[in-house]
């Protein structure tokens, strides 16, 4: 054997002894090793790597040094179902996972590349921060990573998974990323760690208080998804995957479901309440209309007054929207608006028709909201629907009221088809509050103990005239009345006459604004 | 020692739980009355319920204090 080869061969077995040694650092906190996670992520075998033989900023090859190959992550190309992906992992057991120049740039191209050939990327997260010992230098290169983050928006899909620390500037990174799955226990984000709170504002909490994934998964809503361990994290994100096109120019994959389309569900007829002030499980409905077992929630605990999530029919992707009255009674306010219009803003981009259920008593009432400002907030729930051109079906379950019923997808902003169930209320607010204001002067006229009896009068009254579904489908609001055993027929027969849709684009601009 | 606070101001119709419950995230421990609609109130946290500080029928402010648990 040649002194070249054999020396390769050496240089191979010795990366790999430093690989091992270093993977049982990581096993004793609970988590895996960078490569480690990438096979349990990869389908067996596919993996090819970028750039790992690329050294720290500044210094030059050294075999002496085998653990600094790499600069701490590990990047390249591979297969999930078949199907091509990019993926980028971060080593904590290198300089803490520290983002050097070179790492970073690593990150970089390997988000190019996924460009470059219309795939998904996927990012698993475990590091301390920017390099301090490179300074502005590192920032630069983060910069860099931020700026081709921004770039694949919205044409390839881009997942992050925080399987470590993520603190500082680079919880952004993931944040200008789709989804974030957090690990529990080993994962936490900050923009700004305890020691420093503590120091600059008295806040005294443990990196698990301030940024833990309980906290990203119901309160700020940065994470999306929260996992166990490494491996069901990554088992979420192969899942996650299944209901996406590679990029934005490409449908998302059609999987066949044993689940018949025809199949006839009379139990729905019984499940919603009549009376519209109790309260039902929104999630049920769900899953019970589309295909079996394939409700994926996004953000499921976050702003729970209103369910979104991936799911099929009849095989194909679609995304889902709803209000849930089972908390808050369904109510919108400043984070489940949030949550809704970027999930609607996600399925758009990436070609999933919209399927929007519609059961709310209106915006959230209050100071904490108004100071918060649910104005501009609830403002793009309407834009991003407006904005939306993918198929949109919308299906008023109950009670649509004011700008609440405009808002979710009614078919003033661009709804291809608009079914109501025969429990539906459409009217410009309830029945009690309306009555109110039409009938101020009656019922200040009459005896204290005679109004209660016409109140009720009235509202029945007002019930049968407007708070139907009748007076809107007269109207022309809506398309048809169906009976809650038919949804999955019927929603399957519109989306199949919808797939064809053309997509409409208006005037050229850069882009609109936002509300934000 | 944590509280359970309202969500909402409304009014109390139905306390569902008693001292000495056992409660956790899926335990709907109070029903209010807002926004003309019945809104079930469930706990961030679990545990025992050791003092409930308000009675059916009366008005409450979003952020008051319901209950104390342990």
């Amino acid at each position: 054997m040649s002194k070249s080869i054999e020396n390769l061969k050496s240089l191979r077995e010795r990366i790999k002894k430093s690989t091992e040694e270093r993977a049982n650092l990581q096993h004793s906190k609970g988590k895996l090793s960078a490569i480690e996670r990438i096979n349990a992520l990869l389908d067996s075998g596919s993996f090819s790597p970028i750039l790992s033989h690329i050294t720290p900023y500044g210094s030059t090859f050294d075999s002496q040094k085998i653990d600094q190959l790499g600069d701490g992550v590990i990047a390249g190309y591979g297969t999930i179902n078949g199907r091509g992906v990019i993926v980028f992992a971060e080593d904590f057991t290198f300089m803490g996972g520290s983002m050097g120049v070179a790492h970073l740039n690593k990150i970089s191209r390997a988000i190019e590349l996924a460009v470059k050939m219309g795939l998904p990327v996927i990012g698993l997260y475990d590091s301390g921060g920017a390099r301090i010992q490179e300074g502005v230098h590192s920032l630069t290169a983060l910069g860099g990573v931020f700026y081709n983050n921004v770039m694949a928006s919205g044409y390839i899909p881009q997942i992050a998974v925080i399987m470590g620390p993520c603190a500082g500037g680079a919880c952004y990174s993931p944040a200008l990323m789709d989804f974030i799955i957090m690990v529990e226990k080993v994962s936490y984000m900050f923009i700004t760690g305890p020691k420093v709170v503590k120091s600059v504002i008295g806040e005294d909490k443990t990196p698990d208080e301030l940024g833990g994934p309980t906290v990203h998964a119901t309160k700020s809503g940065v994470a999306t998804h929260i996992a166990k361990n490494d491996l069901e994290a990554l088992q979420l994100v192969r899942k996650l995957l299944s209901y996406l096109p590679n990029n934005a120019l490409l449908d998302p994959p059609f999987i066949q479901t044993n689940d018949p389309i025809d199949r006839v569900d009379a139990e729905l007829n019984q499940f919603i309440p009549e009376d519209q002030r109790k309260p039902y499980d929104m999630k049920v409905l769900i899953n019970r209309i589309f295909d079996k077992d394939t409700f994926f929630e996004v953000h499921k605990d976050f702003a729970q007054n209103a369910v979104v999530g991936f799911a099929r029919l009849g095989g194909y992707s679609v995304g889902i929207i709803a209000n849930q009255p089972k908390f808050l009674g369904g109510v919108l306010d400043i984070d489940s608006s949030d949550k809704i219009s970027r999930f609607i803003r996600f399925c758009n981009a990436f070609n999933i028709p919209l399927f929007t259920f519609v059961d709310t008593p209106g915006y959230m009432p209050g100071t904490k909201q108004e100071y918060g400002g649910i104005i501009r907030h609830g403002a793009k729930v309407i834009y991003a629907y407006s904005e939306a051109n993918v198929p949109k079906i919308t299906i008023i379950v109950r009670k649509a009221y004011g700008g609440a019923y405009i808002a979710m997808c009614s078919r003033l902003l661009g709804a291809d088809v608009v079914y109501a169930y025969p429990t539906a209320e459409i009217a410009v607010m309830g029945p009690e509050g309306a009555i109110e204001i039409i009938y101020k002067k009656e019922i200040e006229a009459t005896p204290i103990e005679e109004r209660q009896a016409l109140i009720e009068r009235l509202v029945k009254e007002y019930r049968e005239k407007w708070a139907n579904p009748y007076e809107a489908a007269s109207k022309g609001h809506i398309d048809d009345i169906i009976l809650p055993e038919e949804t999955r027929s019927v929603l399957y027969k519109a989306l199949l006459k919808l797939s064809k849709k053309k997509y409409e684009f208006y005037l050229k601009k850069k882009h609109g604004i936002i509300p934000t | 020692m944590k509280e359970v606070t309202s969500p909402l101001s409304g009014k109390v119709i139905r306390i569902n739980v008693k001292v000495g419950d056992k409660i956790d995230e899926n335990t709907s421990v109070l029903v209010l009355e807002s926004m003309k609609m019945e809104i079930d109130v469930y706990p961030e946290f679990s545990g025992v319920v050791k003092e409930i500080k308000i009675k059916e029928g009366e008005d409450i402010e979003s952020g008051q204090v319901l209950m104390i648990v342990e």
